[in-house]
């Protein structure tokens, strides 16, 4: 089954991370990488990716004449994604393990980060008739 | 450059979409898989997802021992990530005009959904963070 791991945060918490000393972004880093090789190792790993900074993001959408209508203003408690993995495993609990994993990562200090990370399912494809 | 483009909504608004007619249901998928399929046409798609419903989110930290803490309440404000496109296109330009078909495709009645899109850059590596 695959799930889609997703880490979030608020533009405060970004800005935070980006006061983190390098040390201590090496070491987040470095423990991110190694769950990702794990989960390359076990063949549980599908996909990973992060997204830019939120002081670029946009919001979208489309007008009658079909041209696109920009905002780039969100409330202060507006979560962005900051990046997701996907993963496939064999139930919910393993899926739950990783990103307890995710959420050990070290913070500034050395200290687990402890970041909720939202586990979500995939939409069921149409079901096959009986 | 790859660009992220987000649907999210809060729990009413998946609530409500699970009302829309079995018409107006197919109607926006059909324009979905076609709209998927103009991106891989014109060589810009890169990959899409769509997620289950909020009612099976969890929340996850890690416990002090190692072990999982879930968590299933969620505040009524939340917006749940409902699926996403990635494309790798020149401009963030085209990233918008891609993001505002996705926002015309239809709802109830066929009238454009006009819902929001956000629209992200991604990263290629870490670096590209600048810290």
């Amino acid at each position: 089954m695959k799930y889609i791991l997703l880490m979030s945060g608020t533009s405060a918490g970004v800005e935070g991370y980006h006061a983190w000393s390098k040390q201590d972004i090496e070491a987040h880093m470095a423990v991110l990488q190694r769950i990702n090789k794990d989960l390359s190792a076990s063949g549980e790993f599908v996909a990973t990716q992060g997204l830019a900074d939120p002081r670029e993001a946009k919001l979208i959408r489309g007008e009658k004449n079909g041209m696109p209508v920009t905002d780039g203003v969100f409330p202060e408690s507006k979560e962005f994604l900051l990046g997701y993995w996907i993963v496939d495993v064999a139930n919910a609990q393993r899926a739950y393990a990783i990103a307890g994993q995710i959420s050990a990562a070290p913070g500034p200090g050395g200290k687990p980060t402890n970041m909720p990370i939202e586990v979500r399912q995939f939409a069921a494809h149409e079901k096959p008739a009986k | 450059m790859k660009y992220i483009l987000m649907m999210a909504g809060k729990r009413s608004e998946f609530e409500q979409y699970a009302t829309w007619s079995k018409e107006d249901l197919q109607a926006n998928v059909t324009f979905m898989r076609a709209f998927s399929k103009e991106l891989k046409d014109s060589g810009v798609f890169v990959s899409t997802e769509g997620l289950g419903w909020p009612s099976e989110a969890k929340l996850v930290r890690a416990g002090t021992d190692g072990e999982p803490i879930t968590d299933g309440v969620f505040p009524e404000s939340k917006e749940f990530l409902a699926g996403y496109w990635i494309v790798d296109v020149e401009s963030p330009g085209e990233a918008y005009r891609i993001a505002a078909r996705a926002s015309q495709a239809p709802g109830p009645g066929g009238k454009p959904s006009n819902m929001p899109i956000e629209v992200r850059p991604v990263l290629s590596s870490h670096a590209d963070l600048g810290i």
